[in-house]
């Protein structure tokens, strides 16, 4: 086996490296000499030489926070801003090169290990010796069970590389105007035709609502999984993937309602769905109904746009929601909390990644408080944002969430106003308390009585055995699922 | 909107609406307060309806709360204080990672040993949960008011008298109860004697065994009364026990004859001055068997009378380490039915032989103190692992300098070891957490990150843990 196919297999757990001399000698010879990995090493461990080429592009300050290594040189971790809203959490143990993160990439190692690596072995950021965080010490403890010997991969390596091309500055290639003006027809002629199936594959669902209404929404309810199904394959033909996704998820949500209140839910939702889709044949180039509708900007045109909402503040994370669509992919979502007076109160980091790429770590720890610089995907109501910049983190002496920016009412209502079909709005609620009914139903109600509203699950433990000074939950429209509350007690997690 | 129409009215049409469309009717003509919206075509109409009733319902329309919500009571504080906010996050990935509900339970004593208790967020006990140390009498009784729905606070504290016995919540009661057996046994036991009959066996049983506590010759009457009298098979025998620890064995029967026949006391030494009691090992299984069932019914007192001994006599005349299960069936008995003294004097000589399970058999039943100098001598002396000591030392223990003992040096030469894997010797280390004072793990982190440990490995949280926490504890 040559070094650098034992050198994969090893970091990815499938070999002991006890069985790979070749790759053992160069570690303990680095080992022993001070140097925790030198660039030889990164070279070998890349699986092809674009992934060293895109390793090289990683391997600057600007692209992570967050970077540091134990006392003793063989752990090292980082942040890396990636293609999501949430950055990427890479981790290494220098000792065996066995590495983690968080990215869905199926290369093993990722670029972003590699970017890591590349930045520890030229030195080009300092590795703070700092203590273990939990999210490096926790992979630790599941390598227990990928550490066990099987048998060495038997993959032939891949093709030659190398470092000094990966670093090579690529000449700008200058085009052709005629070809320029040819691509941007061509793009042109391709988005009409997108929208014009877009605009079918929207007369298309307000026949299939209509069809709801005459066939009975009580049979729609007893079927919704199936009817949905049909009409969310339609709507990805026609180009419409978001909504599609979310009329897969239209059942569930139903069912999640009394017997009783889904009927009046199922209005709802469909009625939410007939006002976005005439609001996209109002405005079918409005960028904030089309995310809701067909495809979300991608982070370098949310970055590149000078329109877009800069915010640098103080953020709490709030939590962090996995969820697993019919749809195959998973999305993972982390509401934080902007602590300052004013601004846009909440933000949603919001990544998807199929659920074949396996369960994925999670990013924020609720709770945890930094500093750092968000961009606001442009909205009449900025939420969706992708994290620009994340500092060190530091001493956070004000312990205590604003106050809610405006009344209850109309908190809940506002929203609507501007966005008449959005499914969630996050709330931060004022002093109030869990109390429950006689039929084990769980209520939020306002300490001044003003408010009592239904909450999600049965908010059991300390969230129902004290004060809750603030409370941020998400209001569906029926329900509050809480995310987090300040109580004299301190933090209390939704799930706690 | 047609003037007239008003939020009310609209409300009072949606009923009829949503009727409609859920039985797969035209739901315009009732709306008729928005004729002018919906206009002329039925299928447009019927799609601006769904619209508008859609949003109405989802912006005005929220559930009614019932006339009566039940608020639960604050979750009382305890009497130590939660560990500190940093080491939170420590204290919940050891409680995750605390596979069954013994090690937690575990965990949970060992801080309270140290004068901690876990956040509320983190772990708060069941309300059935016997296990949890007693400080968390107070969450346990809130858990079961969560669980009935009961919103009133009970009394707590250790004013509990027959009167005011029903105010208590079970948690709280029995925390009293033993406080008050501490500063005033014979209250104790009135108490007892006056409200045990109302409760359930368990509860009873539960109760009872709290009377362990300062057991002397005035309990004696009452304990007979149960014996004789209660409807409890395990309460009866909870109080025979007792008896016999007091040296109020029942009547030696043809049993007790049996059992004897099994054993002979013989004379040794030059002098023939000094006994030994001789075992006779049955021949059969069926005679083990009943050998065993025959101890299983007995009581020291009785069995060393059935000898000719006194119970210490027969404890230093036994031949230990020749019939494993006559050892061990003794140690039950002495476990079971023997005095304080008795017991101190049954380890003393067991400490000495290689039988490291009479130990552990014995050790609920000491004190802490001889728990952990026990396992202290047992891990330098016998070579056991820290697991095992840590089942002797029980929760209170502070041991020095662990790693010089056998089982330490033994860990650090297999972490060493080209084969090593990460996942090895979990419970050594969790029990190497539990059982060291802080001092000494401090120092064992050190000496095991030196060995190549990494800092943030995982199997060094309790350890980690350990270090970082004052010990606040009272030293037993």
């Amino acid at each position: 086996m040559t070094i650098s196919a034992c050198s994969r297999s090893a970091a990815r757990g499938d070999i002991e490296l006890s069985s790979c001399p070749d790759i053992l000698t160069i570690l303990d010879s680095n080992w022993e000499a001070g140097v925790a990995i030198d660039l030889k090493a990164v070279e070998q461990l890349a699986t092809d030489q674009s992934s060293l080429k895109a390793a090289a592009g990683l391997a600057k300050p600007a692209k992570w926070s967050g970077v540091g290594s134990s006392p003793d040189g063989a752990l090292i971790w980082g942040e890396c801003a990636g293609s999501g809203a949430n950055p990427y959490r890479v981790m290494a143990d220098l000792r065996d090169l066995g590495n983690k993160c968080t990215c869905p990439s199926r290369k093993f190692p990722c670029k972003h290990v590699l970017g890591l690596l590349w930045l520890n072995a030229e030195a080009i950021v300092p590795f703070a010796p700092a203590d273990t965080p939990a999210w490096v010490s926790d992979w630790l403890g599941r390598r227990r069970g990928t550490s066990a010997a099987k048998p060495a991969s038997t993959a032939a390596p891949a093709g030659e590389k190398d470092v000094r091309a990966a670093r090579a500055v690529e000449p700008e290639v200058v085009e052709d105007p005629k070809d320029a003006a040819r691509r941007e027809a061509q793009s042109a002629k391709r988005n009409e035709e997108t929208e014009r199936a877009i605009l079918d594959a929207l007369d298309a669902l307000e026949q299939w609502i209509g069809d709801q209404l005459r066939m009975g929404l009580s049979g729609f309810i007893d079927d919704a999984t199936a009817r949905c199904r049909r009409i969310a394959a339609r709507l990805v033909d026609g180009k419409a993937a978001v909504l599609a996704g979310r009329i897969d998820e239209l059942p569930s949500r139903l069912l999640a309602l009394a017997a009783g209140d889904r009927p009046s839910g199922a209005v709802v939702e469909l009625g939410k769905l007939v006002l976005l889709a005439r609001a996209f044949r109002a405005t079918p180039r409005d960028a904030e109904i089309r995310r809701v509708v067909a495809t979300t900007e991608t982070r370098e045109t949310v970055l590149a746009d000078p329109q877009a909402l800069r915010v640098n503040a103080q953020w709490e994370v709030l939590a962090e929601q996995v969820q697993t669509r019919r749809d195959g992919l998973v999305s993972q979502t982390t509401w934080l909390l902007n602590l300052a007076a004013s601004g846009p109160r909440f933000a949603m980091l919001l990544d998807f990644f199929p659920a074949s790429a396996g369960r994925r770590g999670s990013v924020f720890a609720p709770g945890e408080r930094f500093q750092g610089e968000l961009v606001f995907y442009p909205s009449q109501q900025p939420l969706r944002a992708l994290l620009v910049r994340r500092d060190a983190a530091e001493a956070m002496l004000n312990s205590e969430w604003p106050a809610p920016d405006m009344a209850l009412g109309e908190a809940l209502t506002r929203p609507l106003l501007a966005e008449p079909w959005i499914v969630e709005i996050p709330l931060l609620l004022p002093r109030g308390r869990i109390a429950r009914d006689d039929s084990g139903g769980t209520w939020w109600r306002a300490a001044d009585g003003t408010a009592t509203l239904p909450v999600a699950g049965n908010a059991e433990g300390l969230l129902a055995g004290t004060e809750l000074m603030r409370t941020a939950a998400i209001w569906s429209g029926n329900r509050l699922a809480i995310l987090a509350a300040q109580s004299p007690w301190g933090r209390i997690g939704g799930h706690d | 909107m047609t003037e007239t129409a008003d939020a009310e009215a609209i409300f009072e049409a949606m009923g009829a609406v949503v009727t409609r469309w859920t039985m797969g009717s035209t739901a315009a003509p009732v709306a008729s307060f928005w004729r002018t919206e919906l206009g002329d075509d039925p299928v447009e109409a019927e799609l601006r309806l769904l619209a508008l009733s859609g949003q109405f319902l989802g912006a005005i329309v929220t559930a009614e709360p019932p006339p009566v919500l039940r608020v639960l009571p604050d979750i009382p504080t305890l009497g130590l204080p939660t560990v500190h906010e940093a080491l939170r996050p420590l204290v919940r990935r050891i409680l995750a990672t605390s596979k069954d509900g013994a090690s937690r339970t575990e965990f949970i004593h060992f801080l309270v040993a140290r004068g901690w208790t876990t956040h509320p967020a983190d772990w708060i006990p069941d309300a059935s949960d016997e296990d949890a140390p007693d400080i968390y009498a107070a969450w346990r009784d809130w858990s079961a008011s969560a669980a009935s729905g009961e919103t009133t606070r009970r009394q707590a504290g250790d004013q509990l008298t027959a009167e005011n016995w029903e105010d208590f919540w079970p948690a709280a009661r029995k925390a009293a109860l033993i406080m008050l057996r501490q500063r005033d046994p014979s209250a104790a036991r009135a108490l007892l004697e006056a409200k045990l009959g109302s409760e359930s066996a368990d509860a009873r049983l539960r109760l009872l065994s709290l009377l362990s506590e300062r057991l002397s010759g005035d309990d004696v009457a009452f304990l007979e009364g149960l014996a004789a009298n209660d409807r409890a098979p395990k309460v009866k025998a909870l109080a025979t026990s007792m008896l016999a620890r007091l040296g109020h064995g029942p009547a030696a029967g043809e049993d007790i004859a049996e059992l004897a026949g099994y054993f002979s006391v013989k004379t040794k030494g030059l002098l023939r001055r000094s006994r030994v009691v001789q075992i006779e090992s049955p021949k059969t299984p069926a005679q083990w068997q009943r050998r065993k069932a025959l101890l299983d019914g007995t009581d020291l007192m009785s069995f060393s009378g059935a000898l000719g001994l006194g119970p210490q006599d027969l404890i230093d005349a036994w031949d230990w380490n020749v019939d494993p299960a006559a050892d061990t069936g003794l140690i039950k008995l002495i476990v079971e039915t023997g005095t304080d003294a008795q017991l101190a004097q049954a380890a003393g000589i067991v400490s000495e032989h290689d039988a490291t399970g009479l130990i552990v058999a014995l050790a609920p039943r000491l004190t802490p103190a001889d728990r952990a100098r026990f396992a202290s001598a047992r891990l330098r002396a016998h070579g056991i692992g820290f697991d095992m000591a840590r089942v002797i030392a029980g929760a209170a223990a502070r041991l020095d300098d662990l790693l010089s003992a056998p089982a330490g040096a033994k860990l650090l030469a297999e972490l060493r070891r080209d084969d090593a894997k990460p996942s090895d010797h979990v419970a050594e280390f969790q029990a190497l957490g539990l059982l060291a004072s802080r001092t000494a793990a401090q120092q064992t982190l050190q000496r095991l990150t030196a060995a190549g440990l990494l800092q943030g490995d995982p199997r060094l949280d309790m350890l980690r843990l350990n270090a970082a926490l004052d010990d606040n504890g009272e030293k037993p």
